[in-house]
């Protein structure tokens, strides 16, 4: 991976790295990518994916809209700049 | 004070002690020993209020605390160990908080960690290495490694950790106590911060089997605010235990000290009567490389939330103009080494072009590393394998490294894999510090799990 490509990257995951990131990722990166290749000597041929256990079945509630604890809200709102009950953020377009 | 849940628990109800006394021996001592060790980011002043208030017939009152800093609890900071949540404070008890207020627990602090869980020493803390209380040029193991150095050093007698590749078992084994990471599902991950969701447990380190056992009946059982919950299914414990040994456990690269307890540990429950065999599970070599993906790939997702917007973030520094760039610097500025590699690497992972390389490839080696379990599960009743291949390494060895930090979780990552209760406990010990082994058993199966590490407890006591 060069440094290019983490550049690429990181903007993509919107993190800004700064020159000593970007010269020492690469490296770190592809020794993690080089450790993974080993996987390809696996025979996954005819396996299905695991993305879920089968005793484990989707825990669902009701769709409805529910009125949380107006503490926890506040506390909520408090951790960013609000202006009435709204999250303030930078100019969007 | 080293002391298990139980004993507290008895010196209470016969009087020989008051929750004052315990309590300020657990401060002493948090007081002297903090400084140096770095094992709690928070201690808090409100403990004597809170357990006055319990009653003393519910089932955790004697336990306090030290809750690892990802775990929230309304009101209290909850950072993380990231910059990005310096200033950020709980609105609301994660699932398993309530249930420990509920069963009497208290808790005396938060608990250092590796930044949002991901590593094997805790030294990717924003807020400075903990260092392992036995020796303190070297690490806890991580990421649950203030907690589990807490614990150990008598600064509380209860740990609530969590569990992604081995943040619980590793650290536990590090410094010489129990850490046990249930089943995938029993226990609700409301209110605790994602890292990978579909490997993420929580669980308990404490000085004892039976304090874990304790815990974990406290903690466990479906909740709506976690989609894969489910009510803990009780299987029976057979009678006549059988021990496999897995025989890809005992790689190449191993500490020499660690591989020789490990095997005397074996003769000892060989000795005392367990029938011991050794077992396959031919897909271990690839159980890491997968996990990697995986992991990097459900951490890239998950870490997107944090963007230095909603959960309150300062920096000394001007406004940016557009919300793209308050992302890219909040998150440039707010994240650590460790974080930003494992978000780049997912990023990679999950990009068009590589998605069925490397993700789907993973997912498949998961079934098999799952497959080689349910096939051992029907000849053995539980399995031992070392916990960690070496001893508590020195601080500043590894953390240039990643590849070598990460081979750290080689034994412990099987269990997250495969869904898998898992507990790591001393088996022995080598010059001064402890060595961990861990027992495995099939899913859902923690009655057994438990049954048998009470046994090896004593039999490795000894």
């Amino acid at each position: 991976m060069n440094k290019k490509e983490v550049e690429k990257l990181a903007f993509f995951a919107r993190i800004k790295l700064d020159d000593e990131e970007l010269k020492n990722v690469p490296g770190e990166v592809d020794s993690i990518l080089k450790y993974i290749q080993k996987l390809s000597n696996a025979n996954t041929e005819n396996v299905e994916s695991l993305f879920h256990f089968p005793e484990l079945k989707n825990v669902v509630r009701k769709d409805e809209a529910k009125t949380i604890d107006r503490e926890v809200q506040k506390r909520m709102m408090a951790m960013g700049k609000d202006k009435d009950d709204y999250l303030r953020v930078e100019a969007i377009l | 004070m080293k002391i298990t849940i139980k004993e507290t628990q008895e010196k209470l109800r016969k009087g020989e002690i008051t929750v004052e006394d315990i309590l300020s021996e657990f401060f002493a001592r948090t007081k002297e020993r903090n400084e140096e060790i770095n094992a709690f980011l928070s201690v808090f002043d409100k403990t004597l209020n809170d357990i006055k208030s319990k009653d003393k017939n519910l089932p955790l009152y004697g336990a306090f605390f030290s809750v690892k800093d990802n775990i929230l609890i309304k009101g209290e900071r909850c950072s993380a160990g990231s910059r990005l949540l310096d200033h950020y404070i709980a609105p609301f008890d994660a699932t398993v908080i309530r249930k420990i207020k509920e069963k009497g627990g208290v808790f005396i602090g938060k608990g250092n960690l590796d930044e949002f869980a991901m590593g094997s020493s805790t030294e990717n803390s924003a807020f400075g290495p903990t260092r392992n209380p036995i020796d303190s040029e070297r690490v806890p193991g991580g990421s649950s490694g203030g907690t589990a150095a807490a614990v150990a050093d008598g600064m509380c007698n209860a740990g609530l950790g969590s569990d992604t590749g081995g943040s619980i078992r590793q650290p536990a084994a590090f410094c010489g106590v129990v850490g046990f990471k249930p089943t995938y599902g029993t226990v609700s991950r409301s209110g605790v911060m994602s890292m990978a969701s579909s490997f993420d447990q929580v669980g308990p380190i404490t000085n004892s089997v039976e304090d874990a056992e304790t815990i974990f009946n406290a903690i466990c059982g479906k909740d709506e605010n976690d989609s894969v919950t489910s009510d803990l299914i009780r299987k029976k414990v057979k009678k006549d235990l059988k021990v496999g040994i897995p025989k890809e456990y005992f790689v190449e690269g191993m500490e020499e000290g660690v591989k020789e307890a490990i095997e005397k540990a074996i003769e000892k429950v060989e000795k005392a009567g367990i029938k011991v065999e050794e077992v396959s599970l031919p897909h271990t070599e690839y159980a890491l490389p997968a996990y990697e993906i995986i992991m990097a790939s459900e951490v890239s997702a998950n870490l997107a939330r944090y963007d230095g917007i909603r959960y309150g973030l300062e920096f000394d520094r001007p406004v940016a103009k557009t919300i793209k760039d308050a992302y890219l610097e909040n998150r440039g500025e707010g994240f650590g080494k460790e974080a930003k590699r494992r978000i780049i690497l997912g990023t990679y992972a999950l990009s068009a072009g590589y998605y069925d390389a490397y993700y789907i490839k993973a997912q498949k080696i998961r079934s098999l590393i799952a497959d080689d379990f349910k096939k051992v599960f029907q000849e053995v009743d539980a399995l031992i394998t070392p916990a960690t291949p070496t001893l508590p390494f020195k601080i500043g060895e590894k953390v240039e490294d990643p590849l070598s930090m990460h081979l750290s979780d080689i034994f412990t990552v099987t269990a997250n894999l495969a869904g898998l209760p898992a507990m790591c406990l001393p088996c022995g010990k080598k010059d001064k510090f402890y060595v961990g082994a861990q027992v495995l058993t099939d899913r859902f199966h923690e009655d057994t799990l438990f049954h048998l590490a009470k046994k090896l407890e004593e039999i490795w006591k000894q």
